[in-house]
């Protein structure tokens, strides 16, 4: 029997391939048409969609919204970094991004899930600012000025190797990649721990007389956000060439809570789809007016009132009723302790 | 006989006309100059003046027949200050617009960063504002040009008036307690001291500190005939004015960074600016023809002055419109060598590009605030306020 969390998540995968779809064929039309622009900006887009992929985990299964999230794409872009200067190589790069990411996340999370509603965003916020203060102030991370000269790398797999410097094979690593880290969070997600995280949006009093401890879902969904993000953010440097501090700043933060919004909360493919389309608003209407946050915020508030659930949040339900006509065993969910409404964006 | 040599004449001269015209049409596709500049956030009232200066030295240049001439066309992009942003609108620029040339980056992180990225696309970019010393000293690079005044430039400037003003004097340092602070202390510290000046202390006061007056103990202590600060913003409000309400401001010279004190808080500041001097590489009041000339055409444009990041905006399309017409060409490799060791005339003075780091040496003025104004005291001749070529790139 299939309830209505796990058909969301098939609607939701199903959106994912069209997404997939979408994207290898920009990479087609830009590998015909020799572009390079376009598809660096697509793989900035995905770098960052990562980002906001990790503040849905929380905000949209958790209901933990963190408005710092950029202290770890900052921790894995800075220490992939670091890496890349003295020994150019992908993997382990990743490898160590990951493990910083790992170390730093724990530590956030242990003083950050103290605190739960308000206090954990003002919280968060707090830590990075704390953090990319330090590094603004630090002279051997770069101080203000940030670090360049990241080498321009390849990345082998086995007798294969394509160049970061290739805008094709790149793009394409980096979608894979954020598509696996989707993969990854939706089938962690429709475990009985994705349970317990929906659980706790919908009312946490009830969580530990369930037998559920609160705290080890909070800090394990904690954890995994912060990974995440710092596995994109590692993905920065190889393609930029250079790391600043401005990535940890809350502009970075604010934009991947805008990005979900504008998906949709708690639809994981819509912090992607959100993430690109707020990438491409802002290079378009950038390049237009130098007002543009102006438009992107009046964008954004149409958005939140006429589409409070946000695009894919629009779009998913009505996916999801012609896929539960194909398979009419999925029957909506009636337990008492998880309510449909905390499921469904 | 007559009037057919005259017809034939006429028809030549009017073929020759058409060739000319059609060859200028081939040639007369316009010269892109990307211009990537904060144009929100805060930093868009520098990005405002490197928009005006540039602006009104395409419309004078393009009026005059542009360059080679090619017209002049700025393509504008906003950065906000954040340098993931002016790389990827760099990028833009050079990869979609294809723009022969590419300036405006303001904070120091965007110029390291473009200068980068301009190296992969074997393109030229210039900066006209971020003065961070690395940009053409340890991380120069050979597609980033410099033609404003860098920090060493304005410390230089400044010990060298202070050494003819109050030879071997005693120097004290007050900074803000943060990196960009502790490195303009160490800048002009390493250059008082060449210049004879003895230390008599230091310390550093944490950002917006509401109550300086827990270091005047150590200043008094050390007798200092001059001090040297660098804060910033309504903190050097409230420096000066408790220095003035303590009796400390007496027989002392206050002397400090361009941005201690500015037009935005000079008049909070009141009576205690008074006398307070620093390094500058421009200032609307120099005496010279050519500055006259440029202050009234930018007050006419923009109904506002210029300051030092519009003079050097400015400046700078003339050093390209030089380079390109030396080079014959807008080829990055041409237009280099061109530029290294380009001089040009600009309303500071001649600039001339140093052709090992990419520095533009300019004459420095020297400024002091008389009556709540700045007025030129001194001005540094361009070879006396450039440090060391630092750069080993190229």
């Amino acid at each position: 029997m299939r309830d209505r969390l796990t058909n969301a998540m098939r609607a939701s995968h199903v959106l994912a391939l069209i997404f997939v779809a979408g994207a290898l064929a920009l990479a087609v039309i830009g590998a015909a048409t020799g572009d390079t622009f376009y598809l660096r900006l697509g793989t900035e887009a995905l770098i960052f969609a990562g980002l906001a992929l990790s503040v849905d985990l929380l905000l949209g299964y958790s209901g933990a919204l963190s408005l710092g999230q950029a202290l770890y794409f900052g921790v894995g872009a800075y220490v992939s970094a670091l890496t890349l200067l003295k020994v150019p190589s992908f993997w382990l790069a990743m490898l160590a991004a990951g493990g910083a990411t790992l170390v730093a996340s724990i530590i956030g999370g242990l003083i950050a899930n103290r605190v739960r509603g308000v206090y954990f965003a003002l919280i968060t916020f707090g830590l990075a600012q704390v953090v990319s203060k330090v590094v603004y102030n630090t002279r051997e991370l770069g101080a203000s000025d940030g670090m360049i000269g990241i080498p321009v790398i390849d990345i082998g797999f086995g007798p294969f190797s394509v160049s970061a410097g290739n805008p094709v094979g790149f793009f394409l690593i980096v979608l894979a990649i954020i598509m696996g880290l989707y993969w990854l969070t939706a089938y962690l997600l429709d475990t009985p721990f994705g349970r317990v995280l929906t659980a706790l949006k919908a009312n946490e009093k009830r969580v530990p007389f369930l037998g559920y401890s609160v705290w080890r879902a909070r800090m394990f969904s904690y954890v995994l956000a912060g990974l995440i993000a710092g596995l994109s953010g590692a993905l920065y440097p190889m393609l930029r060439g250079f790391v600043s501090p401005e990535l940890m700043f809350f502009a970075t933060s604010g934009n991947a809570v805008i990005s979900v919004i504008l998906g949709g909360v708690g639809t994981l493919i819509g912090a992607i789809y959100g993430s690109v389309l707020l990438v491409v608003l802002k290079s378009i209407i950038g390049s237009w007016t130098e007002h543009h946050l102006i438009v992107i915020g009046l964008i954004f508030m149409i958005c939140v009132m006429f589409l409070p659930k946000g695009l894919i949040g629009f779009i998913r339900p009505r996916l999801e009723e012609r896929l539960s006509e194909k398979t009419p065993d999925a029957t909506p969910l009636t337990s008492v302790s998880l309510q449909p409404g905390s499921a469904k964006p | 006989m007559k009037t057919t040599g005259f017809l034939a004449a006429a028809l030549g001269g009017l073929l020759a006309a058409t060739a000319l015209t059609s060859g200028a049409l081939a040639q007369s596709t316009p010269i892109k100059i990307g211009v990537v500049t904060p144009l929100s956030g805060t930093y868009t009232p520098i990005g405002q003046q490197v928009r005006w200066g540039l602006e009104l030295a395409a419309k004078e240049i393009n009026a005059a027949g542009g360059i080679a001439g090619r017209q002049v066309n700025l393509i504008f992009e906003d950065e906000e200050a954040n340098p993931s942003v002016a790389v990827q609108k760099a990028e833009k620029l050079f990869q979609v617009e294809k723009v022969d040339f590419l300036a405006g980056t303001v904070n120091s992180g965007s110029t390291l960063a473009v200068a980068q990225l301009a190296e992969r696309n074997n393109k030229l970019a210039a900066t006209t504002v971020s003065f961070a010393d690395s940009i053409t000293t340890d991380k120069c690079s050979p597609n980033m040009f410099r033609v404003n005044a860098r920090a060493e430039q304005q410390s230089v400037a400044l010990a060298a008036w202070l050494a003819k003003e109050k030879p071997n004097a005693k120097v004290y340092y007050l900074g803000p307690d943060y990196e960009m602070g502790r490195s303009t202390v160490a800048a002009f510290k390493s250059s008082a001291e060449k210049t004879g000046s003895a230390t008599g202390g230091e310390v550093f006061a944490p950002l917006d500190s509401k109550d300086y007056t827990q270091y005047f103990g150590q200043i008094r202590a050390t007798r200092p005939q001059v001090l040297y600060t660098s804060v910033a913003g309504n903190d050097t409000v409230r420096l000066l004015t408790q220095l003035q309400d303590f009796g400390l401001l007496t027989n002392l010279t206050v002397v400090g960074a361009s941005g201690t004190v500015t037009s935005q808080n000079i008049g909070a500041i009141g009576a205690a600016a008074e006398g307070f001097a620093t390094g500058v590489g421009y200032s609307p009041q120099i005496d010279s023809p050519e500055n006259k000339k440029f202050v009234a055409a930018f007050r006419d444009a923009t109904k506002a002055d210029p300051d030092l990041y519009g003079a050097d905006s400015y400046g700078l399309l003339f050093a390209y419109k030089a380079a390109v017409e030396k080079a014959g060409s807008t080829e990055t490799d041409k237009v280099r060598e061109a530029l290294r060791g380009l001089t040009w005339q600009t309303p500071q003075g001649a600039k001339t590009i140093r052709a090992g780091d990419h520095q533009a040496m300019q004459p420095m003025y020297v400024v002091r605030v008389t009556k709540g104004k700045f007025d030129i005291i001194d001005s540094v001749a361009s070879d006396k306020a450039i440090g060391p070529d630092a750069c080993t790139r190229f």
